[in-house]
């Protein structure tokens, strides 16, 4: 452990009491069949962790809690961005994990006490677990670009959160004129969805091609390269000519601040201004797991990559977006195969028995244009407790495909999503 | 039947012995879970473009699987999953799904279709797919109840190598097909269960 993790993690209130736990051994959980298992979030990792926890054992009592009503997921989410697609289309509940015996709390977690091993929602209600699993997602580093807060950030969405935002940024992308500016900052990494800002900028571009052809797309990038850059440069060069244009941080593409009142960008060798703005805040994990201070420095929780139990704290196992997984990038791929990977260890310890040895899957479909599909993949293990990418497996679309392979592809990327979420759902 | 009986065994068998297997061995289910992210939970595909795996025959899956990995077998994306896999985990991957029920698409079938397609199919197809293409061996996959725009995809892939699509004899057949007729047996099998 860090130092700074350590004084993070002892600065919490509801936690200080348990800096004894730290170096006892981890609790032992009962071998009785009815070990109680609390899983916070519904989304790509804790519906997952969930469900196949619940396969493995029914008799561990499994109870997740999702702070919203219903389930709205990210990916496919840039398709609303172009018209393609409904926000209904993104938006599934939790009836499907209900009728497989897993409790549903809609309740917002705001206290977690890892001495009495309870958590708390803002309901009032009282959850205990021998084991919790946390899957909150991202939160935004509102400190990071001067002028952008959380308020500001209400009429510049950033829609890296898929719902109320993303229906804001279709309005405003609707309402531009034509020969309009729209200007997407990308965080600096690690953030969630790597490819995501550049999938964006092409499915803008795909809208703007039909509606706005002599609008504009700038992305100013925090970093020097992007993933699946060659495939995404040669995409939008191929079916969009020059509407999308990329900064680098070293060409000025990294944003210092905001106006709030216009929401011109403030870059470190020029200002930028746009006639609908989309900054993305740099990100940590989620806001339970920070308060929690299950993060260290990075901002992001260190966990035992074979297991994902804190290593804070024994008793919490963090995924998803909010962990850090050694190479995985942060996906909705990566926060299912660590559900799987978390629930099978979680189950083998409830079983007295010790934790599997780990194999982890990432695959990210990008969409350059409703027929252009392409993607990246990685197949990992654990090397010195270390997720690691598996040589000679994984990698990019070829760059040289055809046109009937790239479509292919996105068909391919459309059933991904039926299947990730059927996954999740069903 | 007693095929489907022997590959459940195996793959029961496999999944205790890796359970209790020396480290760094990983195990059937830990293995498999990784694919339900594209296939679905057992490998019973929820879309129309994404084959369903669970339930299909043991040798036929080990055979594709590899097949893939090698790049014998063509493919957009399973090549570079399958490359991060050792053979011993290819055969534990496939017994997995092997002993997993097969789920047909709930699509039922369009009149046009059966009238084209069960011609072609009787006459060319049928000595391999036996029984409407319930049939499947460890050669040959199931083709019934599955998507229609996965088998659409697989004879597409199949008519454009032509002669080099195997079996041959099947190629051969293939490659005479139209675009309408490959789409009407594509969803013919899909709407058989
Ligand atoms: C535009 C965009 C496109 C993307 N496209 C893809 C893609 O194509 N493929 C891909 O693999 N990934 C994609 N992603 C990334 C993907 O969305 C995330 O990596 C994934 O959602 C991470 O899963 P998670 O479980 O960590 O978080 P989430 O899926 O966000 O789930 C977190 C859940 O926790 C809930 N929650 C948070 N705090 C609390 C609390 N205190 N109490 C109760 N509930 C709480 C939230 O409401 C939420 O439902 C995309 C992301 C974006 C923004
Ligand atoms: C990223 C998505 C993805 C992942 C992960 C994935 N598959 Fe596939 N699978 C596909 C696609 C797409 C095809 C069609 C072939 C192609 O173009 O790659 C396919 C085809 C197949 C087929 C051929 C079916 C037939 O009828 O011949 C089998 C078998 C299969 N996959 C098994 C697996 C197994 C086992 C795993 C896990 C080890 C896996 N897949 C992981 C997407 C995926
Ligand atoms: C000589 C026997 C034979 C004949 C005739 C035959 N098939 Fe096949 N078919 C096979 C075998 C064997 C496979 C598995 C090939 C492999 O291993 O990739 C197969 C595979 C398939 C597949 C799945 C391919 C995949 O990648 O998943 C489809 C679809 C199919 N056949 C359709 C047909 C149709 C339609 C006809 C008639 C026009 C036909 N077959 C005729 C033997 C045959």
């Amino acid at each position: 452990m860090t130092d700074l993790g350590r004084r993070a993690f002892l600065k919490t209130s509801a936690l200080a009491a348990s800096a004894a736990l730290l170096t006892s051994p981890a609790r032992r959980v009962h071998a009785a069949p009815k070990a109680r298992v609390v899983v916070v979030g519904g989304g790509f990792g804790g519906a997952i962790a969930a469900k196949y926890l619940q396969m493995a054992d029914p008799e561990i009592r499994v109870t997740l809690v999702e702070k919203e009503p219903v389930f709205r997921s990210c990916p496919m989410s840039n398709e609303v961005l172009s018209g393609d697609r409904s926000l209904d289309a993104l938006t599934f509940d939790f009836r499907g994990l209900t009728r497989r015996g897993i409790a549903i709390m809609q309740d917002e977690i705001t206290e977690i006490d890892a001495e009495q091993h309870f958590v708390r929602g803002s309901s009032g209600n009282r959850y205990n677990y021998d084991k919790l699993i946390l899957s909150p997602g991202v939160s935004f580093r509102w400190d990071a670009i001067e002028g952008l807060t959380e308020e500001v950030a209400e009429r510049f969405p950033h829609a890296w959160k898929a719902g109320p935002q993303t229906l804001k940024l279709r309005q405003q992308l609707e309402a531009m004129d034509d020969g309009g500016v729209f200007i997407i900052s990308a965080p600096p990494n690690p953030f969630r969805c790597p490819p995501g800002p550049y999938e964006r900028a092409a499915q803008v571009a795909h809208y703007f091609k039909q509606h706005k052809p002599k609008s504009k797309i700038i992305i100013l990038d925090a970093k020097d390269a992007f993933s699946k850059q060659g495939l995404f440069q040669a995409g939008w060069k191929q079916h969009y000519g020059d509407m999308i244009e990329w900064v680098s941080g070293a060409a000025g593409g990294i944003v210092e601040a905001i106006d709030p009142k216009t929401g011109a960008l403030i870059g470190t060798v020029e200002d930028f201004h746009g006639n609908v703005v989309s900054p993305i805040p740099p990100q940590r994990a989620g806001a339970l797991a920070v308060s929690a201070g299950l993060t260290d420095a990075s901002g992001w929780c260190p966990v035992d990559q074979k297991t994902f139990a804190s290593t804070l704290h024994p008793d919490i196992h963090v995924i998803g977006d909010s962990c850090i997984a050694g190479v995985m990038p942060k996906s909705g791929y990566s926060a299912n195969s660590q559900g799987k990977v978390c629930a099978a260890a979680i189950a083998a310890e409830i079983a007295g028995q010790a934790a599997p040895e780990p194999s982890y899957v990432n695959t990210c479909y990008s969409l350059i244009t409703p027929d252009h599909g392409i993607s990246v993949a990685g197949v990992y293990d654990l090397e010195d407790g270390q997720i690691v990418g598996i040589e000679g497996a994984g990698g990019l679309s070829p760059m040289d495909a055809d046109a009937r392979t790239r479509a292919i592809e996105a068909r391919f990327a459309h059933d991904w999503f039926r299947n990730i979420t059927a996954d999740m759902f069903g | 039947m007693r095929l489907r009986m022997s590959s459940t065994l195996l793959a029961v068998g496999l999944t205790l012995s890796s359970a209790a297997a020396a480290e760094g061995v990983r195990s059937a289910s830990m293995l498999a879970n990784t694919c339900a992210g594209c296939h679905s939970t057992h490998g019973a595909s929820a879309g129309e473009q994404m084959p369903t795996i669970g339930g299909m025959d043991n040798g036929y899956l080990y055979d594709v699987l590899r097949d893939y990995k090698t790049g014998v077998r063509g493919s957009t994306i399973m090549g570079r999953i399958m490359r991060g896999y050792t053979d011993r985990e290819i055969h534990a991957i496939a017994a997995y799904f092997a002993a997993q029920p097969w789920v047909s698409t709930d699509r039922v079938a369009v009149a046009t279709d059966l009238h084209i397609a069960r011609d072609i199919h009787a006459r060319q197809c049928e000595t391999c797919h036996e029984d409407g293409g319930r049939e499947q061996e460890d050669k040959s996959p199931r083709l019934a109840g599955q998507w229609a725009g996965y088998l659409e995809y697989a004879l597409e892939a199949c008519r454009e190598i032509g002669h080099r699509c195997r079996p041959r004899k099947m190629g051969e057949r293939v490659m005479e097909l139209s675009d309408a007729e490959i789409a009407a047996l594509a969803r013919f099998y899909e709407s058989e269960k």
